[in-house]
């Protein structure tokens, strides 16, 4: 992955790309400068985690379909067995998809991660339970979000490669057979 | 080949789709009736850039396994048109079928996700805290779990508590909302380890919900201030906490294990419950 985005285009969606970022990036500056303005860690904390879960809704639901065309979620089959559902556009309108927006939405999502990361650190350091607590929130938001999409585009590459492999195969099994047919 | 230009549109069908088409033949030969599958759109008809969002009142998590609802659109014959993008997925344990795939979930329009969404918050609190005839199967009630309402719950029930709370108030909704958060974990876990069928997040989601009628006892006990008014509405918040877990709990386990299972969790509303009572 390279550090610049990828040049000679503009955003595909620039709003959704600007709400993907916004709330993760409201969550990170409350957390950081609300110390500074407010002394109740209350509202610290609801404010920050809800920043949070919206944004986990947000990436989840609206960016991760229209930036980068996945989608992974939760269910119960008939059995009351839980599943994991992955799921990605086909082929084609992945690779129609703009670059830049998916480049926006990987780093970001790995970025935050990281950044909550060092802050949670920053409080253990500190030995600040209340602040822990919410950065352990933030976090696995984050984490969940990284790893069903992560794991959503190694199943898209994986059918990707199974199609090409079936593809392959049967036009070799074709022209194979129409060789032995003129023999 | 009509061709479109965003991505929202119908796109040219995936190879694996004609196995899709297929089965969709074969359904509408069978049944010999104007169903069709969801969005055709005919070639002649131009198609709108957003498609028509799925009816909201099936929740598109579910497979849907037999016929499609019927469009209000004049019926088509034998000749194919193109189908709307489909999404080839891959599943967990679950065999892939042709209809096992929501299709329009990649592609619906935002507002019908957050619509479906919230539509999914209020059936699941109706289903878990009110009487309701489901609930003799309560294995198939939750079976859409969210945990949105569960969060905010937990977190309304902590602001209630921080609020009455006259000193410390910033430890009083961590430690509730830690207790909370953990005491559902902890709870899940413990039916687990009875060898109880249940998903952990299905049950974090119940014991979520379960919350709710202890939250308008404290919004309650906030606002009245008298001691005989308190226990009074913490006592039937309680009843009605532990009646609405009860069942899930107690269908989860062996039945000779009901009580191991069903024990902590009214534990925990007591608990909540002594909290509620006891806060000035």
């Amino acid at each position: 992955m390279d550090l610049n985005p990828p040049a000679g285009e503009n955003y595909g969606h620039p709003e959704i790309c600007f709400f993907h970022v916004v709330f993760k990036a409201a969550a990170l500056a409350f957390y950081m400068l609300s110390a500074l303005f407010f002394d109740s860690f209350v509202i610290i904390f609801v404010v920050t985690v809800l920043l949070s879960a919206l944004d986990f809704w947000v990436v989840k639901n609206v960016s991760g379909r229209i930036l980068v065309g996945l989608r992974w979620w939760n269910e119960i089959n008939e059995e009351g067995e839980s599943v994991w559902k992955f799921e990605c556009l086909d082929q084609e309108s992945l690779a129609r998809m703009n670059k830049k927006d998916s480049w926006l939405f990987w780093w970001t999502l790995y970025l935050t991660a990281v950044v909550w990361i060092f802050f949670g650190i920053f409080s253990l350091i500190r030995f600040q339970a209340d602040y822990i607590l919410v950065v352990g929130v933030c976090l696995i938001l984050s984490i969940a979000n990284i790893v069903g999409f992560t794991k959503c585009r190694k199943d898209a590459k994986k059918q990707l490669q199974a199609f090409a492999t079936q593809n392959l195969t049967s036009r070799l099994s074709s022209t194979i057979q129409s060789a032995f047919t003129v023999v | 080949m009509a061709r479109n230009q965003t991505d929202n549109d119908t796109i040219p069908l995936h190879s694996t789709s004609q196995s899709d088409i297929d089965e969709i033949e074969n359904l509408i030969n069978s049944h010999s009736s104007t169903v069709l599958p969801p969005h055709t759109s005919l070639a002649s008809i131009p198609v709108s850039s957003t498609p028509p969002p799925p009816s909201s009142s099936i929740p598109s998590n579910l497979p849907q396994p037999t016929n499609p609802k019927p469009t209000p659109v004049p019926p088509v014959p034998s000749t194919f048109p193109q189908l709307p993008p489909r999404s080839s997925e891959s599943g967990g344990s679950i065999p892939v079928s042709g209809f096992g795939s929501p299709p329009n979930t990649l592609t619906e329009p935002i507002w019908d996700t957050v619509k479906r969404d919230l539509s999914r918050i209020v059936s699941n609190l109706k289903l878990v805290v009110f009487p309701n005839p489901n609930r003799e199967d309560p294995g198939k009630a939750l079976r859409d779990w969210d945990l949105w309402g569960p969060f905010f719950f937990i977190v309304f029930l902590g602001l209630i508590l921080s609020w009455s709370a006259s000193v410390k108030k910033s430890e009083v909704f961590a430690v509730a909302f830690a207790l909370l958060a953990a005491g559902a974990v902890i709870l899940t876990l413990n039916v687990l380890l009875l060898s109880g069928h249940i998903i952990f997040f299905q049950s974090l989601s119940l014991l979520g919900y379960c919350l709710f009628p202890l939250n308008m006892g404290a919004l309650i006990c906030m606002l009245k201030d008298n001691v005989i008014v308190k226990m009074v509405v913490v006592t039937v918040a309680l009843a009605w906490s532990s009646w609405a877990a009860y069942p899930f709990m107690s269908t989860a386990v062996d039945p000779r294990r009901k009580a191991l299972a069903l024990y902590p969790v009214l534990l925990m509303y007591v608990s909540v419950g002594f909290l509620i009572m006891a806060i000035n």
